[in-house]
């Protein structure tokens, strides 16, 4: 397998700066909240010292004079998904596992585009200008990422023939693999691939546990991690703006439902119904609030989706008073099947707790029981579970 | 939130499930189990394993238990374990 990779570093500022260029000059910070705290997504990258996620705070103590932005996350993802649909059409088969890197598969692309220079060009003239990519091709993901990693940013690397004199001085961090066995490697005095790489695997394996195989194996560039490829289902996306700002319910949940209306107006024709979407909001101060609701049986008509559209908006409040509503149909489908009740009547169950009833009324005490856990982990053999009348 | 369904909890309806049952069982000189007697006497062949549970140490019945993985002269295995407060010997399975 051949893979490509591209990697946009500082995808969510480039972002910013596509919509507003007179950012480019200055520098900003990306940030987004998470319950009551502020933390940094991106940053402009003359900025030094930042990480993703770190405390907004803490970032501010190493760059006091930087300008804020609010993080605009469906803006992002939109941006990302052109950019998907555009590479899809240079290679069927390409995976954005998060926005700002794409993995692409290239075998058998050979018959279009006939040498790298030529697939890079195409490749090239997909990705916005606004945008520096890094450009890695190997042998599998984890290959053609680490070169893209390590090509200047326009730039790109192709790695063929001796892997392992490449891998053998990156440093273990650049390992997909938990923290804590990137810090336990260093603890052991491992710092490289190269040195992972001159272990048996044995050793690793008792020590790191299945994990340990696979650091052993990335280490010596080995990976057979799958491409996946998204979903080519095509979305919908509507929105509408609030005619004044609100933070009711039931104002938001009105827009929603015109929206689904739209939605309907178009899939209902055709028999199908919502299986997926993202609702999102955008209030004035520029937050965004974005959940994805997944239905377990196609909504087949506004009601079914409204219902739980309301749920969803109750029981995930708002950042602040919204300005937007947008909703994106992710996918959709037929309602082939219908999920039943174990029983075969689906009152069932309620006939069988009307009988045990009359059963205990005529004999008296409980009759059945059902088996309960009490402290399933106890080490105590008798505390882990016990019967409890049914009904009760 | 749920709603009240206007029953009392007793405690006394539920039961236990795979509550310890006393069994006599015959030590040797070491303390360790020679022979259980249930309806008939068997020899316990062999300790399979062994481990100990402490636990609610802080109560006023706390919980020391030794148990033990035997196998019987007719080559069925039995969990027991010996009460270290009251010396007494239980059959559970673990």
């Amino acid at each position: 397998m051949r893979v490509l990779c591209v990697l946009l570093a500082h995808f969510p500022w480039r972002c910013e700066v596509r919509r507003n260029p007179a950012l480019e000059d200055r520098p900003a910070i990306v940030t987004y909240t998470s319950g009551s705290r502020k933390l940094v997504l991106d940053w402009s990258p003359e900025l030094e010292g930042l990480q993703h996620d770190m405390p907004l705070q803490q970032a501010l103590a190493h760059h006091g004079e930087v300008e804020l932005l609010q993080a605009d996350i469906p803006c992002y993802r939109a941006v990302f998904n052109e950019l998907l649909d555009a590479l899809e059409e240079k290679s069927p088969l390409v995976e954005g596992p998060e926005p700002g890197c794409v993995y692409i598969g290239v075998d058998g692309l050979q018959l279009i585009y006939p040498d790298d220079d030529a697939l890079l060009k195409a490749i090239g003239e997909a990705i916005p200008e606004a945008f520096t990519p890094q450009i890695g091709i190997a042998g599998n993901k984890f290959l053609a990422y680490l070169a893209a990693r390590r090509s200047p940013p326009g730039g790109h690397r192709i790695l063929n023939g001796d892997v392992a004199s490449f891998l053998r001085r990156l440093p273990c961090d650049v390992l997909p693999v938990s923290m804590k066995s990137k810090g336990k490697l260093h603890d052991f005095g491992i710092h490289t691939l190269g040195q992972v790489a001159a272990l048996f695997p044995g050793p690793l394996q008792a020590q790191f546990g299945p994990e340990g195989k696979r650091i052993w194996e990335l280490a010596r560039g080995l990976d057979d991690t799958p491409l996946h490829p998204r979903f080519m289902e095509k979305t919908m996306e509507e929105s509408t703006a609030l005619s004044s700002v609100t933070v009711s319910l039931e104002a938001i949940l009105v827009a929603a439902e015109s929206l689904l209306v739209r939605v309907f107006a178009v899939i209902g024709r055709k028999g199908l119904g919502i299986r997926s979407l993202t609702l999102w909001t955008r209030a004035w101060n520029a937050e965004s609030w974005e959940r994805t609701i997944q239905f377990k049986e196609p909504a087949m008509d506004m009601k079914a989706a409204a219902s739980r559209i309301k749920r969803v908006l109750e029981d995930y409040p708002q950042p602040g008073p919204v300005e937007q509503v947008g909703m994106r149909v992710n996918r959709l489908g037929y309602p082939r099947g219908q999920q039943k009740s174990l029983f075969s009547e689906v009152r069932a169950s309620d006939h069988l707790n009307e009988d045990i009833r009359q059963l205990e009324f005529r004999l008296g005490n409980p009759q059945v029981y059902r088996l309960k856990e009490v402290e399933p982990w106890s080490r105590i053999p008798e505390r882990r579970y016990a019967l409890t009348p049914t009904g009760r | 939130m749920v709603e009240d369904t206007g029953k009392t909890l007793r405690t006394d309806t539920y039961r236990p499930v795979n509550a310890p049952e006393p069994v006599k069982v015959e030590e040797d000189a070491s303390g360790l189990p020679a022979a259980v007697r249930e309806k008939q006497r068997q020899v316990v062949t062999a300790i399979e394993d062994r481990w100990r549970i402490d636990d609610e140490w802080w109560r006023r019945e706390p919980v020391a238990r030794l148990y033990y993985n035997v196998r019987l002269a007719s080559g069925q295995r039995l969990v027991l374990y010996k009460d270290l407060v009251t010396g007494g010997w239980y059959q559970q399975s673990y």
